[in-house]
């Protein structure tokens, strides 16, 4: 007889109490993972974390309160599960799970290792530590709504470093040297520019116009030649930046000139480079300091740091950040540096000022601090319940793993729930749209037509109509009076019967509809037209086309629009799940009808009426290598 | 409600930016406005219901009223982290309130005593959203059916052993917006040549988009005749877990509808301290209803009684936080809700949107 403690059954109940669990990291996940574990039953847990509490922890980390901003993660996370589940025996580390002292007998201690990391370096450590301890490791990440869980043992699954994963997106140097095109270029020039000048020169981070870059020569001699005549024109290459930047006593008016108009009028002179591009515009300091500084808007709208400030508002913040730096590193001493950090208001201030300067004057868009920030600080957002889900799913994984179903074990992937996919029936953004319309030819006037049709009805604003008779009879022209001849007359006078077929554009909408027409001569009273399978906004059945028989999508005329449906993967279980997230194709259709000779609507199938939407969240079995690992 | 709150009047203080700041980064700031304006009435205090607390809490809602009347007993503190040890013999909201109110002192938490049965019809039109957990079926259609006529958002959810749901009617027309990638356009500004290439667009400047979405009531939801030949066509296709809501007409499915009797009749759900007696009981419910169906009873095995007791707390957190974000989302107006069931099996780690409704 099953024998039950609280959900659990006795045995997994047990296994639960008594085994030893690692729950690496206390953050986003790690927070919702403790609550989880001790919830479920779990009383032997360690946990580990370096990092101290931040005010922005507070959105999703609910096992802290402000009054702890400062103090170690994993202390206080354990404080609070022990202040409602006082019976567990949690051992909390404020360190790094690099740290060698937790080898690899360390970790033998644990039936089960479980990250909530942000990190890839550390990821693969943990993978490499419970590979080489021979212990299950369930492995996770989440980014804004989206999340992902899977399990790792040694010898049966795949290890976290067995797919190679995407890097960290880089750009060439000349990119950002000589020819940025989008903000993110500008955003890495600034951050180059701040290491340049107060922090750690990096040969890699060179911030002055690359003069050997190899779209900006003629020929490959004039690139050497360029090359060494700037080895010797001192200016460009020879002297560092901060050796310049410090014999001006870190003038910002002088470095604003260098950086902003010198240099960029340096770039000028690289002709080919703006060839097919659109060239900078250098700004003068003394320039800016005559323009208007932008009206800011309306506090209260927006936050303080979405504002958007013009370009005397950034030259002004450029100056008084450099100044701000300049003294602390000052106050740091001889030879000293300053490492960049989002969090530091001066060094985001300057990141944010050079950057929106630089897109100036390559004329982009200047962004907000809020979102230079984002991009700089490669701020991740963030919220609880997309924690609270992954974590819940974690624990679910891991009572397989102690049950012993490791095999039962599956990649779960949490994805926001997929929009519908177009129709491709629509006859607006069909590949082909076309539409049947009934009306009485010898009633129906063209002036009709163009009104109350293919404007009022259609949607169009200056539709241009050809009948498709094989001379291409102009029927309708957008042009002013070209046409108004026509308007008057009935469609049957062109020839228009049953079955004619018109080619009606709309250029300013660069929309083509094609209209089969039906000639009908009892339409209801009062109504002068009626386009076939019409209720608001939903198109009639495409016409019979030999692929579209295959189609049972289409075949069913009470269904909703054809939707869901794509890949369906058909079970011998009794349970049917369909993927709503791609786009219908045809070959994936045709494998449906042939399955078992079952012949079922693509589509789910109405519960008395309504169509059902299914859409899947969570992921069955899969074996898909696109997985994203996020960090 | 929500359409009378102006964007301009809520401001976000510097505090809240900097506590919001990754989320606002997610759903944006008007969003967030939307959220702090919002009064959301939450029944039942139990695993799911503090989920779903912490997770609106967190989010930044104005106001959170806790409503149960129940006791909190020896087990419900082991099952439920907002509930202190020591605290049995209180009342559940009230047990919960200093730890909720904790997660986020700028939200109103309060917590209401009385029995939901008890309320008049005007007491849940004073909020935004209703969220009900634990309750019987007719009193959800019944709080369903006042909700709609207000234009109030209604939620219900519930959590039976490894099996969970979550239902939503944001009525018959529900606005949101989308944040769709802007079409790229030529940039202004002299060019240089006629060959003059025009600085590449950012590719990260969105656009928002319109859109409207209808529900239907619980009621229709839940009146649906798997004895129809169309719906027995379907029987294949749904959840089992909508019949566990004694709705759908697939095996899983069938046993929240299952569970949802067992409530109605016993007043209460499965423990596990009567295990033996509880899995009878659910056995001969579930003959009766798939019997009354017209369905097989091996439509939902006999072991399925043994995956129905207590809540399990990942089982909780994944409903509640697919509940809480459905509630932030409807709140907020952005992003396109879920229709209008949500249904998980712990046990498969399957997790299924679908839509269920009667015409």
């Amino acid at each position: 007889m099953v024998q039950l403690v609280g959900s659990l059954r006795k045995e997994l109940a047990d296994s639960v109490s008594s085994c030893r669990v690692l729950v690496v990291g206390a953050g986003g996940i790690g927070c919702e993972l403790l609550k989880n574990l001790v919830l479920t039953g779990f009383k032997n847990i360690e946990v580990i974390d370096l990092d101290t509490i931040d005010v922005s922890n507070l959105n999703r980390q609910f096992l802290f309160q402000k009054k702890h901003v400062g103090k170690s993660k994993a202390q206080v996370a354990k404080e609070s599960v022990l202040q409602f589940c006082p019976e567990a025996n949690i051992t909390a580390y404020h360190d790094s799970i690099m740290n060698p002292d937790y080898n690899v007998e360390f970790f033998k201690n644990f039936m089960l290792v479980m990250n909530a990391l942000d990190n890839r370096a550390a990821r693969n450590h943990v993978n490499r530590m419970c590979l080489a301890a021979n212990i299950p490791l369930i492995e996770s990440g989440t980014a804004g709504y989206l999340g992902q869980v899977t399990v790792i043992k040694k010898g049966l699954t795949e290890c976290y470093e067995c797919q190679p994963k995407p890097t960290q997106k880089t750009f060439p140097g000349c990119t950002i040297r000589n020819t940025p095109s989008e903000p993110i270029h500008c955003i890495v020039w600034a951050k180059y520019l701040y290491n340049q000048l107060f922090g750690e020169e990096d040969a890699d981070q060179e911030v002055s116009p690359d003069t050997a870059d190899p779209e900006a020569s003629w020929d490959p001699a004039q690139t050497a030649a360029r090359a060494g005549a700037s080895n010797q024109d001192g200016d460009i290459k020879r002297v560092s930046t901060k050796d310049w930047a410090r014999s001006t006593g870190y003038d910002p008016v002088k470095i604003f000139n260098k950086l902003f108009k010198d240099d960029i009028m340096y770039l000028l002179t690289m002709d080919k480079l703006w060839k097919k591009r659109k060239a900078p515009q250098p700004l003068d300091w003394a320039v800016v300091q005559e323009m208007a500084y932008i009206q800011e808007e309306v506090s209260g709208q927006g936050l303080r740091d979405q504002q958007v400030l013009g370009v005397k508002g950034y030259a002004q913040l450029f100056c008084n950040s450099v100044e701000t730096l300049r003294s602390q590193l000052a106050e740091k001493g001889e030879g000293a540096q300053l490492v960049w950090d989002k969090d530091d208001p001066p060094a985001m201030d300057f990141v944010t000022a050079a950057a929106n300067l630089r897109m100036h004057v390559f004329s982009m868009n200047m962004k907000s601090r809020f979102d230079v920030k984002s991009m700089a600080g490669n701020i991740i957002p963030a919220i609880a319940t997309t924690n609270a889900v992954i974590a819940g799913l974690i624990v679910l994984e891991a009572l397989k793993i102690l049950s012993g179903d490791l095999e039962q074990c599956r990649t779960k992937l949490l994805v926001p729930c997929a929009l519908d996919p177009p129709n491709t029936n629509c006859y607006v953004c069909a590949s082909k749209p076309e539409v049947t319309v009934k009306l009485n030819v010898h009633k129906t006037l063209v002036q009709s037509l163009q009104d109350k049709i293919l404007k009022e009805k259609f949607g169009m604003v200056a539709p241009d109509v050809q009948i498709e008779d094989g001379k291409g009879t102009i029927l309708i022209s957008s042009e002013e009076g070209e046409t108004d001849a026509n308007n008057s007359k009935c469609l049957s006078e062109f020839g228009i019967r049953n079955g004619s077929r018109l080619q009606v554009d709309d250029f300013l909408q660069d929309y083509t509809l094609l209209v089969n027409l039906l000639h009908c001569e009892d339409l209801e009273k009062d109504v002068e037209f009626e386009v076939v399978g019409d209720a608001p906004d939903k198109a009639p059945p495409a016409p019979n086309v030999p692929e579209e028989d295959k189609n049972i999508a289409n075949g069913n005329q009470d269904s909703a629009l054809p939707s869901t449906s794509s890949k369906v993967p058909i079970e011998k279980d009794d349970v049917l799940i369909v993927d709503s997230d791609e786009e219908p194709s045809s070959s994936t259709m045709e494998a449906a009808v042939e399955m078992g000779g079952v012949k079922r609507k693509l589509e789910d199938v109405e519960t008395g009426g309504a169509g059902s939407k299914r859409k899947r969240l969570f992921e069955l079995p899969i074996n898909d290598d696109d997985i994203i690992a996020l960090d | 409600m929500l359409d009378t709150v102006e964007k301009e009047d809520t401001v976000i203080s510097e505090e809240e930016a900097a506590q919001y700041d990754r989320q606002i980064r997610l759903w944006g700031l008007d969003a967030q406005k939307r959220l702090r304006g919002s009064h959301v009435l939450l029944v039942g205090l139990r695993g799911l219901g503090a989920e779903v607390a912490k997770n609106l809490i967190l989010a930044g809602v104005k106001g959170l009223t806790l409503l149960d009347h129940e006791e909190v007993t020896e087990e419900s503190c082991r099952a439920q982290f907002l509930i202190p040890v020591g605290s049995e013999g209180q009342n559940r909201a009230q047990a919960s309130l200093e730890r909720a109110q904790y997660l986020n002192p700028m939200v109103d938490v309060k917590a209401d005593t009385e029995p939901v049965e008890s309320k008049p019809d005007e007491f849940f039109l004073q909020f935004d959203a209703v969220c009900l957990t634990g309750c019987p079926r007719d009193l959800m259609i019944r709080i369903d059916q006042i909700c709609s006529q207000k234009n109030v958002k209604v939620f219900c959810g519930d959590v039976f052993g490894y099996h969970g749901y979550m239902f939503s009617n944001l009525g018959p027309e529900h606005h949101y917006v989308e944040e769709k990638l802007k079409a790229v356009k030529p940039s202004e500004g002299t060019s240089d040549g006629p060959d003059t290439k025009k600085p590449k667009v950012d590719p990260s400047e969105t656009t928002m988009v319109k859109k409207t979405a209808s529900f239907c009531s619980l009621k229709e939801a839940l009146e649906i005749d798997w004895t129809s030949e169309k719906a027995k066509a379907s029987l294949k296709r749904t959840p089992a877990d909508y019949f566990l809501l004694q709705v759908a007409p697939l095996p899983s499915p069938f046993a929240p509808s299952v569970l949802l009797k067992f409530r109605t009749d016993k007043g209460r759900d499965p423990q596990p301290s009567s295990f033996a007696d509880d899995s009878t009981i659910l056995r001969q419910i579930r003959d009766d209803v798939l019997e009354a169906q017209g369905l097989a009873s091996d439509l939902i095995p006999d072991e399925f009684v043994s995956y129905c007791f207590s809540e399990m707390a990942p089982v909780c957190a994944v409903v509640g936080g697919v509940l809480g974000q459905e509630i932030v989302k409807a709140l907020s107006q952005r992003d396109a809700p879920h229709r209008n069931f949500f249904f998980f099996d712990g046990l498969k780690g399957s997790g299924v949107v679908d839509y269920f409704a009667t015409k």
